[in-house]
């Protein structure tokens, strides 16, 4: 890989931040990067489209998703599915071994059972057990609570939040749920209708060492150069004419 | 609402093609710009919606080195193109994305920027992928010159006289861009904030616009350079001269996954034109003046694919079936009897036993030609919101999963995937320079890092893990189990409702050909010739014969 920081031949920008300097991504080259990332640390293709929307979730609505979800695939790099997965029974979704969950599988798993009587159906209370830098659940449960009209609480040790439909919850997750992991319990009541919210406010940040880290586990999506892809690549007659 | 809502009467229905026929990849590679390709969509809403289009900043140099800005003006609101042009030596003149130089490069500003903005712009666009924009900015490009016409067309403004038609034919315009990003590329505004505005909702309207005001800056560019050379003596180019120029535009691979990763927007696009053909052909009679303009159109197709030149094997094999395509429809509306009831699905299902794919394709955008009213309102249904989409319904069983498999996929779950040649390629991107690129399976390294690009495969090892499951069980259980299906359920459901959101081909077989999903993006842009430079690069020609800004409120049709 050539990090030549002139060099201007390479598909992407992104490696372009140095140091402090702000590094604000669109929501479109948040959800690209963070998928590439996830799938160089080895999720799925479609789990990686998971952390991809999630993490452009957090960032539309000004919360550092990339950094989020960098946090966690560095402790999950390498880890087997079992040991990231929850494991469903009525009341508790806890990991078979007790470890910590992934968030973007535990995210999308929610929402893939939000229908079935497993699920976060209205009036049901389920152990999720530990759960990794568990603001990056927070983009599902979002969704979730407005296509179902939910309020969904999210409980741990002495201290809870409520995604329902005031949007002044999003504050005290970010503040409280941008950590290494939690011990979580999440319970669902009947809510309110949602409006959907407005997200071209201030979209956050990140960092040009989140986007260096990210970076270098998208690169192994990557197929290294050979004489044979170069040549191929363009076309076989001149362009200067 | 979407069209499916649209598409009331079964009268309409029963004249849509199926998806089997229209989404394979011979065909699609066969499509011809029609009156909803997204360039005609802008050039109608700037007309209808009274833009004021200007100048008001003109700094170039007499070595044509400078900037300039281009500005679009509604009531509402203002967009603004600003162009910087450069001095480039000949040997750095390269269309690839790998290129690290250009003629000129482009950015459409939201608004109307302020010097600083300028400034600020100035350090960055000329570098494209190495410098960043704003999402005050929203789109990036580039352009060179053709480098013989250019200097052709100078010459020949300098010293006082128009240059020689049949130079200018041969090339058909002064600058091809050879990238126009949008979309929250490089830093600039998302697609999702700016959507919601009703001159930007169909697809790649700022793109559009963007590559619309660079013909502008082309011709200014070209007139400018030949007055500083000819001073006094030089001339500007004819208005009919002028009109004829296009934008080249360059294509490589990287358009290619784009189709494959867009299955909704995909839909919406074929749905909308297979749509309109439907409702022309369900007419119960022909009227005098649609008649009348379709002779005007197949005169103008007729001329077009005269013109149009490539020395690509491929592509002149289709100009051959292409030419001699609109010679037949041209004797048949000679003799043909307007009179029977629906005339029209007369007419197209001649085309249909008559023509080649080419020839067929042609038709449709001929036949769709002259009825604007009845089509033209499908333009507002051609964008996607793919996120509404992006959720899996886990409640569904592996029992319907299944029968939407066999239902909507049979021409994947038909392929043998333990052949050679029907896994000869793979797609990848390339560690060096991240672009897309397809690689041969048994001679080159790197099929471990295959991108999902072949839908019938991953359709097809679903299915075989779907035969061996519980089908009681819901999607969401599935999953739990097999994770790596994730990507193809979702296509899936996606395509349960999306008939037209999936390409009918095995995209790594051997005999594959890129160029054909390029073509149809193309066509889709609204391109009017194409010309392949390999199995997997075209070069194409946009705006040519389309109004100028001065021009557009003057047009009688669009």
């Amino acid at each position: 890989m050539n990090t030549n920081p002139e060099d201007q031949t390479r598909g992407d920008s992104t490696p372009f931040f140095h140091g402090d300097e702000p590094a604000p991504l669109s929501c479109n080259e948040t959800a690209s990067l963070c998928m590439k990332a996830a799938r160089g640390a080895g999720m799925s293709w479609g789990m990686a489209e998971e952390a991809g929307f999630a993490s452009a979730w957090l960032v539309a609505h000004c919360i550092d998703g990339p950094s989020c979800l960098y946090a966690h695939l560095e402790r999950a790099d390498g880890k087997v599915w079992g040991d990231l997965c929850p494991t469903i029974t009525p009341t508790s979704w806890r990991n078979t071994a007790d470890h910590a969950i992934c968030p973007i599988i535990l995210g999308a798993t929610i929402c893939d059972y939000a229908d079935l009587p497993e699920g976060p159906r209205p009036d049901t209370t389920i152990q999720l057990g530990r759960v990794s830098m568990p603001i990056l659940l927070v983009p599902f449960l979002a969704v979730l609570a407005r296509k179902n009209a939910l309020g969904i609480t999210l409980k741990w040790a002495d201290s809870s939040i409520c995604i329902n439909h005031d949007e002044t919850w999003l504050e005290a997750a970010a503040r409280h749920l941008t950590v290494q992991q939690l011990d979580l319990t999440l319970s669902v009541k009947a809510g309110q209708v949602q409006k959907a919210n407005n997200q071209t406010a201030l979209k956050s940040r990140t960092t040009a060492g989140t986007i260096a880290a990210l970076n270098t586990l998208a690169m192994r999506t990557t197929v290294p150069a050979s004489d044979a892809s170069r040549s191929s690549a363009g076309s076989t007659l001149s362009d200067n004419d | 609402m979407p069209v499916s809502k649209l598409n009331k009467t079964a009268e309409v229905r029963r004249f849509m093609r199926p998806a089997s026929e229209v989404m394979r990849l011979e065909r699609m590679g066969s499509s011809h710009p029609t009156r909803l390709s997204f360039l005609r969509i802008l050039l109608r809403r700037l007309k209808s919606s009274d833009w004021q289009i200007d100048r008001p900043v003109w700094n170039v140099d007499a070595k044509g080195v400078g900037h300039g800005v281009y500005r679009v003006r509604s009531d509402e609101r203002i967009y603004s193109l600003v162009a910087f042009a450069h001095d480039l030596p000949d040997e750095m003149r390269s269309d690839r994305v790998i290129a690290t130089a250009w003629d000129a490069t482009f950015t459409l500003f939201d608004g109307e920027p302020t010097p600083d903005d300028i400034a600020r712009l100035a350090k960055n666009v000329p570098f494209q992928e190495a410098g960043r924009i704003s999402p005050k900015e929203l789109t990036l490009a580039r352009a060179n010159r053709s480098v013989r016409l250019f200097k052709h067309v100078v010459d020949a403004l300098s010293e006082g006289r128009q240059p020689d038609a049949s130079e200018m034919n041969a090339v058909g315009y002064l600058m091809r861009t050879t990238a126009v990003y949008g979309s929250g590329k490089f830093g600039a505004s998302d697609r999702e904030d700016i959507a919601q505005r009703p001159e930007l909702s169909a697809p790649f309207q700022v793109e559009m616009l963007t590559v619309w005001l660079i013909r502008a800056f082309t011709v200014d560019i070209v007139e400018h350079m030949a007055a500083a050379k000819g001073g006094a003596g030089a001339v500007k180019l004819d208005r009919d001269t002028r009109r004829s120029l296009g934008v080249g535009n360059s294509t490589g691979l990287g358009m290619a996954p784009f189709i494959v990763r867009h299955p909704v927007l995909l839909n919406n696009w074929m749905l909308a034109r297979e749509e309109a053909l439907a409702r022309v052909r369900a007419q119960t009679v022909a009227e005098p003046d649609a008649v009348l303009a379709l002779n005007d159109v197949h005169a103008s197709a007729m001329q077009n694919a005269v013109a149009w030149r490539s020395e690509h094997p491929v592509q002149v094999k289709k100009l051959q079936d292409l030419r001699r395509d609109l010679d037949l429809i041209a004797d048949q509306l000679e003799t043909f009897d307007w009179a029977v009831t629906r005339p029209w699905n007369e007419l197209w299902s001649w085309g249909e036993s008559t023509l080649t794919f080419e020839g067929q394709e042609a038709l449709l955008a001929l036949m769709l030609e002259p009825h604007g009213p009845l089509i033209d309102d499908l333009a507002d249904h051609m964008g996607a919101d793919e996120a509404a989409c992006f959720r899996i319904d886990g409640a569904m069983s592996v029992a319907d999963l299944r029968s939407v498999l066999e239902q909507s996929y049979g021409w994947a779950l038909e392929i043998d995937f333990t052949t050679p040649e029907n896994t000869a390629r793979f797609w990848y991107v390339s560690e060096e320079k991240l672009e897309p690129r397809l690689g041969e399976r048994a001679t080159e390294e790197g099929a471990s890092l295959e991108q999902p690009m072949c839908i019938a495969r991953l359709v097809a090892e679903l299915y075989a893990t779907v035969q061996d499951y519980d089908h009681t069980k819901p999607v969401a259980a599935l999953l739990l189990a097999h994770p790596e299906h994730r990507y193809a359920v979702r296509r899936v459901q996606i395509t349960k409702n999306h008939s037209y959101a999936e390409v009918h081909d095995n995209l790594i077989a051997a005999d594959m050909l890129p160029i054909d999903l390029l073509r149809c993006k193309l066509a889709y842009f609204g391109a009017s010739q194409f010309d392949p430079r390999s199995d997997r690069w075209v070069r194409i020609n946009l705006f040519a014969g389309a109004p100028f800004p001065g021009d557009i409120n003057a047009e009688s049709t669009l």
